[in-house]
């Protein structure tokens, strides 16, 4: 772990109020890339043209829509941008009490506990701050054309309060915002 | 009891199944190790009888356990004592296809392989195909993320549902759309093994049936020169539509069962299919077989007869060993493909220690084990040390960076390996998610997550992606 995860967790322990972004975690680089094996893992603040040219050295791609390749994954992560999220396969979270937490790994088929990993896709910075992702990456001639599609914004007022309740699972003091 | 006397007063008389002789076929499901007799079992026609199942059982605080075809690997629809099962097998209609955008909406207790036949006119199929798909629901599928043969082309159940229809516990229907704007709510819907709600409708995406399909099958003298091929088919930039891998063990029980040729000199057998047009699959063809020329035998299907017969070994796989012993035990960790021969290695020696053969088959292209360990239930001990043995498997996968589980679930059966995959803290959000969906717990309480003072009992150590504390020192 680096230096720079533990001072966060103690920035977020003796904060009450935080709004994240990716400049604000400031947590870049790539981890792990296994061509072979189809996966690589990303700090969150990652811009996403980084990644593209290190997967296209071995001809890969993200397999999903991306209008603005100057963001930061973790940017596009927390909007939940289309179809991001049939491509992740895990995640590496500090939450609202500042722990360190990991759901979901590095590989493809994991169904051990509820899939937090893909839950979070969307969350908007609300639930945890999202310091690390790993994606499935595809051979580009395996990827057809990426199109953008709109998502529906009317909601139920029993949608809202499972959102709810579910932000308090991750942030009980209610820090993020 | 109460609860039954108002089930059969509120329900017609029958749907409702009580007694000693009419629960005991729900008394367990594929994992036939674990059983528990419920108080009563309700096979509801429609969703407003599962409604009134749910009030009347949040009425009397009772446990709902919902079933679908209850061919289930790990025990997650075994019923709890003192529960209802909500069997949804009676929903079983496809209610509409949508060809043009590849869509259908389904009830619950459609089965898997139903769908497919239903929108075969239309040159489409539904792709996850677990080996039960023949008898297993749909909606079972989405409780368990289920996989199968051809998931790391075409996906999990997760990445081929559109939208799902659930109840909570209090009846109130929600509905979950890849499209909705907010939290990832039908992602976690996957495989949350009916702890969070009742599945009562699936829009499920359908795919183009493929216009050809041939399997490559390559026999190799070493497991590691077959272990190390599958990466280097990825690395070549082919995604297989199936990429499957059997020990020595497994090509003799599968040869001497299904007779379809199989390389019986061979240690290790690659079962490798490539799919789409014919200028696709033959491009793959030749870089596939560049890779594949370290084997030791080939063989390439020349025709639809020949690729099913070279997958009816394979498939019959399960049924062979249990020719061989009186009864076998499945396993389903994942690890990184990297790791494949270490395992097959760790896995012998083990072997060795409990005194249990094993049979590896593996869904190689996603790093996905299914060792099946060979024991006798009638001698005393041999399946505490099967238990013992299989729990080993698991941790090694954790240790690798994997999982306990690729697409059979965690059910009552892999709660302890939970305790190795999860830390406390990981393993408490788990328990307040379920809380946000049901605070009573009535939705298959006790199932899927560890409670954490089980964890503590155990003494479990707690492992991250292979980072063990103190990694100097062997671990077997």
């Amino acid at each position: 772990m680096s230096t720079n995860l533990l001072k966060i967790q103690e920035k977020i322990k003796l904060s009450e109020s935080l709004h994240i972004t990716g400049r604000w975690l400031n947590h870049t680089g790539i981890e792990e890339y296994f061509p072979e094996e189809l996966v690589i893992t990303v700090r969150a603040s990652t811009p996403i043209a980084e990644i593209c040219t290190v997967l296209a050295e071995n001809d890969q791609v993200l397999p999903f829509y991306i209008d603005d390749k100057t963001q930061s994954i973790g940017a596009v992560y927390a909007i939940g941008a289309q179809d991001l999220s049939d491509s992740v396969l895990g995640v590496q979270i500090i939450d609202g009490t500042g722990e360190l937490l990991n759901f979901g790994g590095q590989v493809m088929k994991n169904v051990a506990g509820y899939d937090v990993a893909r839950m979070l896709v969307g969350s908007r910075g609300q639930l945890a701050v999202v310091t690390q992702i790993s994606f499935k990456v595809m051979p580009r001639q395996y990827v057809g054309e990426l199109k953008f599609r709109a998502k529906t914004v009317e909601r139920s007022a029993l949608r809202e309060e499972v959102e709810k309740r579910l932000k308090t699972v991750f942030d009980p003091r209610g820090i993020f915002s | 009891m109460k609860i039954v006397n108002e089930l059969l007063d509120k329900l017609p008389k029958e749907i409702v199944l009580t007694g000693e002789e009419n629960t005991r076929p729900f008394e367990c499901d594929g994992l036939s190790v674990y059983r528990q007799k419920p108080l009563a079992v309700v096979l509801p026609d429609n969703i407003e009888q599962i409604k009134q199942v749910l009030k009347i059982c949040k009425k009397h605080n009772t446990p709902v356990v919902t079933r679908g075809a209850g061919t289930g690997l790990a025990g997650g629809a075994m019923p709890l004592e003192n529960s209802v099962v909500l069997g949804l097998s009676k929903l079983n209609k496809v209610k509409s296809i949508d060809a043009n955008n590849q869509l259908a909406v389904v009830e619950p207790g459609v089965r898997n392989i139903a769908i497919s036949e239903a929108v075969a006119k239309y040159g489409l199929y539904y792709a996850p195909d677990p080996s039960s798909q023949i008898a297993c629901s749909i909606g079972g599928n989405v409780a368990e993320n289920s996989g199968g043969v051809h998931c790391l082309k075409y996906g999990l159940t997760v990445h081929n549902v559109e939208a799902v229809k659930i109840l909570t516990i209090n009846g109130e229907e929600l509905v979950l759309s890849r499209d909705d704007q907010g939290l990832g709510l039908l992602a976690m819907m996957n495989g949350s093994e009916g702890l969070l709600g009742v599945i009562v409708e699936i829009t499920v995406k359908l795919t183009q049936t493929p216009k050809l399909a041939r399997v490559i099958m390559a026999g190799f003298d070493s497991v590691r020169d077959c272990a190390n091929s599958v990466a280097d088919i990825i690395k070549a930039g082919i995604i297989p539509a199936g990429l499957e891998m059997m020990d020595g063990f497994a090509i003799e029980a599968a040869e001497g069962f299904a007779k379809v040729g199989y390389p019986l000199d061979a240690q290790a057998l690659l079962l490798c299919e490539l799919d789409g047009s014919e200028a696709e699959v033959q491009a793959e063809l030749e870089v596939a077989l560049k890779v594949l020329s370290v084997a030791s035998s080939i063989k390439v299907s020349n025709n639809e007869q020949e690729r099913l017969d070279l997958w009816k070994g394979r498939k019959s796989a399960f049924p062979a060993v249990g020719r061989l012993s009186p009864d076998y035990y499945c396993m389903d960790g994942t690890i990184p493909k990297r790791h494949l021969a270490d395992m097959l290695e760790k896995i012998n020696e083990l072997s060795k220690k409990y005194q249990l053969r094993v049979a590896n088959v593996f869904h190689a292209g996603d790093g996905n084990l299914h060792p099946l360990i060979l024991y006798d239930a009638n001698i005393e001990g041999e399946l505490e040390r099967t238990e013992e043995f299989g729990t080993e498997i698991l941790k090694l996968s954790v240790d690798m960076g994997g999982s306990i589980t690729g697409e059979h679930g965690v059910g009552v059966e892999k709660l302890d390996a939970m305790c190795h995959q999860f830390n406390s803290k990981e393993l408490e959000i788990f328990h307040k998610i379920k809380a946000a969906f049901d605070p009573e717990g009535l939705l298959n309480p006790g199932k899927a997550i560890p409670e954490l003072h089980r964890c503590a009992e155990l003494g479990a150590m707690h492992v991250h992606h292979g980072q063990l504390p103190h990694p100097e020192l062997e671990r077997f």
